[in-house]
């Protein structure tokens, strides 16, 4: 494209022409020796107040022309540059530059005579105060969130990481929203394969928009269409900063809250930022809990419909004849009885996400007590089916990064059940298995440490051990550095 | 029909470990024995039916040493130099394998058929209900053999677990007087009942396709021969477990390991928990069967020198569906003739083929790294 003229009037002309939109806004004054000026920015965007005040205003009362060794008055840019008293300024190459600093919220100082310009980094944009996020919440343990602004998130980083191994690289993705996409990663210790890895796919896609990091989630997972994930997310710098600091490395998107991180273990969606902070033994109950709930929620109301039609043994006789009473009567087959309540749960859910919130505890009323009440007293449902779904969506969100998945699969056993029995079921439970045996995220196989065993990163998974058996980074990661604590005898 | 460029037609996703060869030794392979071994070896030897499964396993564990005898002294897997060997020969001993996999995997296949038919279903199945088995079994076909020592992996926990959970369930109620006296039985029906479960017992040819494709390490033959001997150890003491809980009506007691904990007193107030226990260790065992088949499609590939899997796991898979459909009402002939006839396949080509394999290690291998 091409590079700015010294005619103010041409470069402005041309400006116009390159941005036509009207939130493109140019603010003209004069230097004290009367050289026209101008600052070319995006409404709304920019600190007027800070523009105002240290550039235009230094720049309005200083003479900007001085002589040159042939006697000649000329501009320099060196004058200029010490004029504006702002820390972040830049020259740009050309009107290309020029025009992508200015839609990222930076403005252009422009002055006759002079055959470029000046960047100044005055963005202002409306950002979110740093807040406990709604999705990672911690009884004990830090409660800062990320935000939308990556600015802030890099600096939330590099304030629990102050070492100069903590590196940023940060790419433009989007041909249209050309959104900072910032890869981190501690040198020395993340793979350097998984790095360059990162790197070389970001840079090797195309894509218009990229609104939010699931968006580059989904470009970066290696199967596209998998209903597991293959990249960590969290909304908490401190669990982000731990997994750079285990030797993962870390995504942050502009505009979005959740950062990424890879390779991803399956492991993770079990652990909690507070497992960290507590006893190990109360982590470890705690894991095992979640462990166990998240096959009760998955699994639970498939069996319960194959017992009910495949397989009784499932059930022991005295419950078996409880259910059996309660169900004698019912229209519906066990299965599409049981379709019936999950349906109901999935849009009751659905529904209280959307709904404002005051109308919200009307809906927990109408859905809860009214539709299931009746329905059931209606002889339309069955009482076990609702407590069965019910028990199932609360084991569920004990582990809340599974959620999306376990939704999935229990939709899915669920058919298997109804048409199977338990050995769909068993079938289905082989197949996801050999499924994860075989995905990988980054190179990492995702059902590490289990397999391949790795008996040293057990230390960290179903079971939590204390923070000095812990001493060594994951195995599996492939450190360049693995000891992460050490103590004084041993220095 | 020397050909100096070794590994035509592996490629790096059927590379497999020492660990993970001695783990599908130790919790793989047994899972294989818990079905219809233990009523067969009850029928034939009575109270001495670890004895022949004890010599089963002295045989298979000889032949598993010679295999990894034979994969020792160089860097190259034994298949590289195999191909090192004979060249495009070496394409015949691939189409061989298929072949023995296949036959290998036909009881098998019946028996866990039926096994899922009283297991898994209290009402009448469909002849259909098995045939999702092949959908599963076509997506393992696909897979390099890295996923088999993977699973391997991750059995440990799938088959240990569950397995030492129905014993514990069990041991309690077992008299394990009903096994004495030792050498009570005949040592010919001992014989007999060691002939009758030959196709149980081919442990050193299902692993020959894992040995064949891992790089040996110093420390890995003790690794696995130790694998094998936990095995062979949970598997005699299964079979003891068993003979002591049913004793006179053991040959009747088929899927043994389904029922073995039937008689735990605390199932009368659960419900049969142990069927969650007896589910986990059906993953492991249609994890083996499935592995039979992905043997034999990764032999045929490497065979025809294709690293497509679609097609030779689909026609596969539905050759042995259609065989299934109508084979299970013939299950008795067809065992008949296999262990009574045609056992004698599985005792040459598990002896032959270590010793076939040896004779790599002894040519000269001119183009050492």
């Amino acid at each position: 494209m091409n590079t700015l003229s010294e005619n103010l009037d041409k470069n402005l002309k041309e400006l116009k022409k390159l941005l036509p939109s009207e939130d493109i806004l140019t603010y003209e004054f004069d230097s004290q020796d009367r050289v026209h000026c101008a600052i070319v920015y995006a409404d709304g965007v920019v600190n007027k107040q800070l523009l105002g005040d240290l550039v235009a205003r230094p720049i309005s009362k200083t003479s900007l022309k001085s002589k040159n060794e042939g006697g000649r008055y000329e501009i320099k840019f060196e004058t200029i540059e010490k004029t504006a008293l702002f820390p972040e300024l830049k020259q740009p190459k050309d009107f290309s530059e020029a025009v992508k600093e200015i839609l990222d919220g930076n403005s252009l100082l422009l002055v006759d005579g002079l055959k470029t310009g000046l960047i100044v980094g005055a963005k202002l944009l409306p950002v979110r105060t740093v807040m406990e996020p709604p999705t990672d919440i911690a009884v004990k343990g830090p409660r800062e969130g990320f935000i939308e602004d990556v600015k802030t998130n890099m600096s939330l980083v590099r304030k629990r990481l102050k070492t100069p191994d903590l590196r940023f690289q940060t790419l433009r993705v989007g041909k249209r929203s050309d959104t900072a996409v910032t890869v981190c990663w501690l040198e020395g210790t993340a793979n350097t394969e998984v790095k360059d890895r990162i790197l070389e796919k970001l840079n090797s896609f195309s894509i218009d928009n990229v609104p939010d990091s699931s968006y580059i989630a989904a470009l970066l997972a290696p199967r596209k269409h998998s209903v597991f994930r293959s990249i960590g997310t969290t909304e908490k710098p401190d669990i982000f900063t731990a997994k750079l600091a285990e030797g993962r490395v870390g995504i942050l998107v502009d505009g979005s809250p959740i950062a990424l991180t890879a390779p991803f273990l399956l492991t993770e969606d079990l652990q909690s930022s507070e497992d960290y902070f507590i006893s190990p033994f109360m982590a470890t109950i705690f894991r095992l809990l979640r462990l166990i709930a998240v096959f009760v929620a998955v699994l639970l109301p498939a069996f319960y419909v194959s017992a009910q039609i495949f397989k009784m043994q499932l059930l022991p006789l005295g419950l078996m004849l409880t259910i059996a009473s309660s169900v004698r009567e019912l229209p519906l087959s066990p299965s599409l009885e049981m379709f019936v309540v999950l349906l109901l749960l999935e849009v009751l859910k659905e529904a209280s996400i959307r709904m404002p919130k005051y109308v919200g505890m009307s809906l927990s009323i109408v859905g809860a007590l009214v539709l299931g009440e009746t329905a059931v007293s209606a002889g339309f449902l069955s009482t076990p089916a609702i407590i069965i779904v019910a028990f199932s969506g609360i084991c569920l969100y004990t582990v809340p990064n599974f959620v999306e998945t376990g939704s999935i699969l229990r939709w899915v056993f669920l058919i298997i059940a109804g048409s199977m029995g338990p050995f769909g079921i068993v079938l289905f439970c082989a197949f996801l298995l050999y499924y994860l045996l075989s995905s990988d995220s980054f190179g990492t196989p995702i059902l590490a440490p289990f397999s391949p065993l790795i008996p040293r990163d057990l230390r960290d998974t179903a079971i939590k051990y204390d923070l000095f058996r812990l001493k060594r980074r994951p195995k599996i990661l492939q450190s360049e550095n693995e000891t992460r604590l050490t103590s004084n005898k041993e220095n | 029909m020397s050909n100096t460029k070794p590994n035509l037609y592996a490629t790096a996703n059927d590379e497999t470990y020492g660990r993970q060869i001695a783990f599908t030794a130790a919790f793989i392979l047994p899972a294989a024995k818990l079905l219809e071994a233990p009523s067969i070896l009850a029928k034939y030897a009575a109270g001495d039916l670890l004895v022949p499964a004890l010599l089963h396993f002295l045989l298979q564990g000889g032949l598993l040493l010679a295999l990894l005898f034979a994969a020792t002294g160089s860097d190259k897997t034994l298949f590289e130099r195999l191909e090192s060997m004979l060249g495009k020969g070496a394409r015949v001993v691939y189409f061989f394998l298929t072949s023995y996999f296949v036959f290998s995997a036909l009881l098998p296949l019946l028996d866990l058929e039926k096994y899922v038919y009283a297991a898994f279903f209290d009402t009448a199945p469909t002849s259909f209900s098995f045939a999702m088995f092949f959908l599963l079994s076509a997506f393992i076909c696909m897979k390099g053999l890295k996923t088999v020592g993977r699973s391997a992996d991750i059995c440990l926990f799938l088959f240990l677990l569950p397995f030492l959970a129905l014993l514990g369930m069990s041991v309690f109620e077992t008299d394990f007087t009903h096994l004495l006296p030792l050498f009570g039985t005949k040592f010919g029906d001992s014989m007999y009942a060691f002939t009758k479960t030959t196709p149980h017992f081919n442990d050193a040819l299902f692993l020959l396709p894992l040995i064949g494709n891992y790089r040996h390490k110093k420390g890995d033959i003790p690794k696995i021969m130790a694998g094998y001997s936990v095995g062979s150890f949970l598997t005699l003491f299964f079979l003891a477990v068993f003979f002591g809980l049913f004793s006179s009506i053991a040959a009747r007691e088929h899927y043994a390991f389904s029922k073995i904990a039937q008689y735990f007193p605390a199932l009368k107030i659960t419900g049969r928990i142990d069927l969650v226990f007896i589910y986990a260790l059906t993953v492991v065992l249609l994890f083996y069967t499935c592995f039979l088949l992905q043997y034999a499609t990764s032999f045929f590939c490497r065979g025809i020198g294709t690293q497509k899997k679609l097609i030779p796991s689909a026609v596969l898979n539905f050759g042995l569906f259609l065989f299934v459909l109508f084979f299970n009402r013939r299950y008795n002939a067809l065992y008949a003739l296999i262990s009574g006839k045609l056992f004698w396949i599985f005792w040459l080509v598990a002896a032959m083929l270590p010793l076939f394999f040896l004779l790599p290690k002894n040519q000269k291998e001119d183009n050492r790294a």
